[in-house]
């Protein structure tokens, strides 16, 4: 663990906090024992986990809800008109939402498998937020610095399709059902060449860890430089994960009503929704980390401004897309996985590979 | 079954990809440079041109009562109601529903005296279905020249000749005017006494032979609007409208 991280920090003002706590324990009852519990490493361990996961979990969360509203402002202004209005430049408009949302009837139809149908969410989520603590914002903002995060957060990044199918098989209903298998098909096509482009930056950082690959570029160069090929190939393979517009063939709303998410309402819609713009959230992470040097920037800022401010670039670019873009069909968006980008991946592998051997990485 | 083939297309990058972000980002940046196009409505209005249809206004010193809105008004909202003048007495002035009212602008085109106009007014939402029906008071609006509706009717050669409804000749404006058959007449000079712009006169054409003056009316073209109050009101249907040649 790094010493300057925010797992110290919050281990200082846990420890603080028990302390506190402790006092009157120790100095006032004379229970030694109980105040003892309290400073225990394992109670002050378990404290700091639980504060230090909510704080990336708010940080994650808001920068999330920020993608929301920069996506309905652009888009505004994309089409000529204004956007988000409620509050200071619409900033509250999220929120305003999510309060609708939060207040309305829950429905769960009579036909649907009920437990797979209330699961389902709830995995998404989960999925989406676990992302969160992986992908580290800064040298000292982050929750779990794993020796193979990279391998950890594609594990995690792949799984939100079962959740989909899942999803759509439990609502019983042929349009969720059609969502959830498109779902997966797109998932099977994008899971290769997105792993392959990053094999490539793999072997060029040498390790799986982000702090390593941040550590790499920062000495030489950003890897969009040597890998673009590769840059273009996980961008336009994680666009097509997190299930964006060109790409949104799962919740095609011209043709499948919702999608997948068609028979959820109320809250549940609201945070399906918010885990998509978390997926976002991770997918422009991720292309940030492995191409865009991560916190690499000149040292006037913080370095976690830097990442924030390359993620919300790239999701800017995202929108773009979003703006310009129709909608590919099914026959079309496999076709482009499998024999567009599999191969630029695997030319995008060999160019990495002779980098490292010729001795420039 | 055939198999269905789908043709085969190649796709052009710069068509499909280039093209369309490049369109996109020039209109971002248009749009970021200048405002949007949106109006917010309650804080921002646009500008409202002349004759814009809004709600029907009623200039009460112009209006002769002639009934000509009441007959022209599609969605019959229009209804002839006794009001009380102090210049002028009992009179029948228009009164407007605008639960149906469908802002045709008809009463203002048909009203002679362009009494009737149109307003731009368009914020008419009320509480009762009641607080719709606007009364000749309520209805009342200023009298400025954008708000009226000057149609002439006119045909194509007339056009040509730049001659909008009037006549070539006497270059007196062409209208409908009522004409009287002799012989169903019997002078009973209601047409004089509903006649709205005092065009009716009577005079006396002889005597019959109890020695009592035979009564028949005369209509001044100059005055007559054209209404068919005359011929609404003529116990033996004796009136009718001679129509433009």
């Amino acid at each position: 663990m790094d010493a300057n991280g925010l797992y110290q920090f919050v281990y200082g003002i846990a420890l603080w906090l028990m302390q506190v706590i402790a006092w009157p324990f120790n100095n006032l009852l004379g229970w030694e024992s109980v105040g003892g519990w309290f400073v225990s490493p394992g109670v002050v361990d378990f404290l700091t986990t639980l504060l230090a996961a909510l704080i990336v979990f708010f940080v994650g969360f808001l920068i999330s809800i920020t993608f929301i509203w920069q996506e309905r402002k652009t888009l505004g202004r994309l089409m000529d008109r204004r956007g988000t209005q409620v509050g200071f430049l619409g900033l509250f408009q999220n929120f305003a939402d999510g309060l609708k949302t939060f207040i309305k009837e829950h429905i769960i139809p009579d036909e649907v498998d009920k437990q797979l149908f209330n699961l389902a969410p709830v995995l998404l989520i989960a999925m989406s937020c676990l992302m969160m603590c992986l992908i580290p914002l800064g040298p000292a903002f982050y929750l779990a610095n794993l020796p193979a995060g990279l391998l950890v957060v594609f594990a995690v990044f792949s799984l939100a399709p079962f959740a989909i199918l899942m999803a759509g098989w439990s609502s019983n209903n042929k349009y969720t059902v059609m969502g959830g298998m498109r779902a997966a098909a797109q998932l099977i096509a994008y899971e290769v060449p997105i792993l392959l482009s990053v094999a490539a930056v793999v072997v060029l950082a040498g390790s799986l860890n982000f702090f390593d690959i941040v550590a790499v570029q920062q000495d030489t160069v950003w890897f969009i430089i040597p890998l673009i090929i590769g840059f273009i190939v996980f961008l336009i393979s994680a666009i097509a994960e997190v299930e964006r517009i060109p790409f949104d063939l799962p919740e095609a709303e011209a043709e499948l009503v919702e999608g997948w998410m068609t028979e959820y309402g109320g809250f549940r819609w609201g945070l399906i929704m918010l885990s998509e713009y978390v997926r976002g959230f991770a997918a422009s992470g991720l292309i940030v980390l492995l191409f865009l040097g991560g916190w690499d920037g000149p040292s006037f800022i913080w370095p976690e401004i830097w990442t924030m401010l390359k993620m919300f670039m790239v999701f800017g670019l995202f929108i773009w897309i979003r703006g310009a873009l129709f909608r590919v069909t099914t026959k079309q968006i496999l076709s482009l996985g499998w024999t567009k980008l599999m191969p630029l991946a695997l030319v995008n592998l060999g160019i990495a590979i002779a980098l490292k051997m010729g001795g420039w990485f | 079954m055939a198999e269905h083939k789908a043709p085969k297309k190649r796709l052009k990058p710069v068509g499909i990809l280039l093209r369309p972000m490049a369109v996109v980002a020039r209109e971002t940046i248009r749009t970021t440079v200048n405002k949007p196009n949106t109006i917010q409505y309650p804080w921002e209005r646009l500008v409202i041109p002349d004759g814009y249809r809004g709600r029907p206004g009623l200039v009460m010193d112009k209006c002769i009562g002639c009934h000509m809105c009441e007959k022209i008004c599609p969605t019959t909202c229009i209804e002839m109601v006794e009001v009380e003048l102090p210049d002028k007495g009992k009179v029948e002035r228009p009164q407007v529903n605008l639960g149906r009212c469908m802002m045709c602008g008809y009463c203002a085109e048909v009203c002679p005296k362009n009494a009737m106009l149109v307003t731009p007014e368009y914020e008419l939402a009320e509480f009762t279905r009641q607080d719709l029906i606007y009364d000749p008071f309520r209805l009342q609006y200023e009298d400025r020249p954008g708000l009226h509706v000057d149609v002439y009717e006119a045909t194509p050669a007339m056009v040509k000749q730049g001659l909008y409804g009037v006549d070539r000749k006497t270059g007196k404006e062409i209208r409908d005017y009522p004409e009287v058959a002799d012989a169903k007449c019997i002078g009973c000079s209601k047409c004089e006494k509903v006649c709205p712009a005092d065009a009716v006169q009577m005079y006396e054409k002889g005597k019959n032979e109890k020695g009592k003056p035979i009564k028949r009316p005369k209509f001044d073209p100059e005055k007559c609007v054209g209404c068919e109050q005359c011929l609404d009101n003529c116990p033996k249907d004796a009136i009718s409208m001679k129509e433009v040649k």
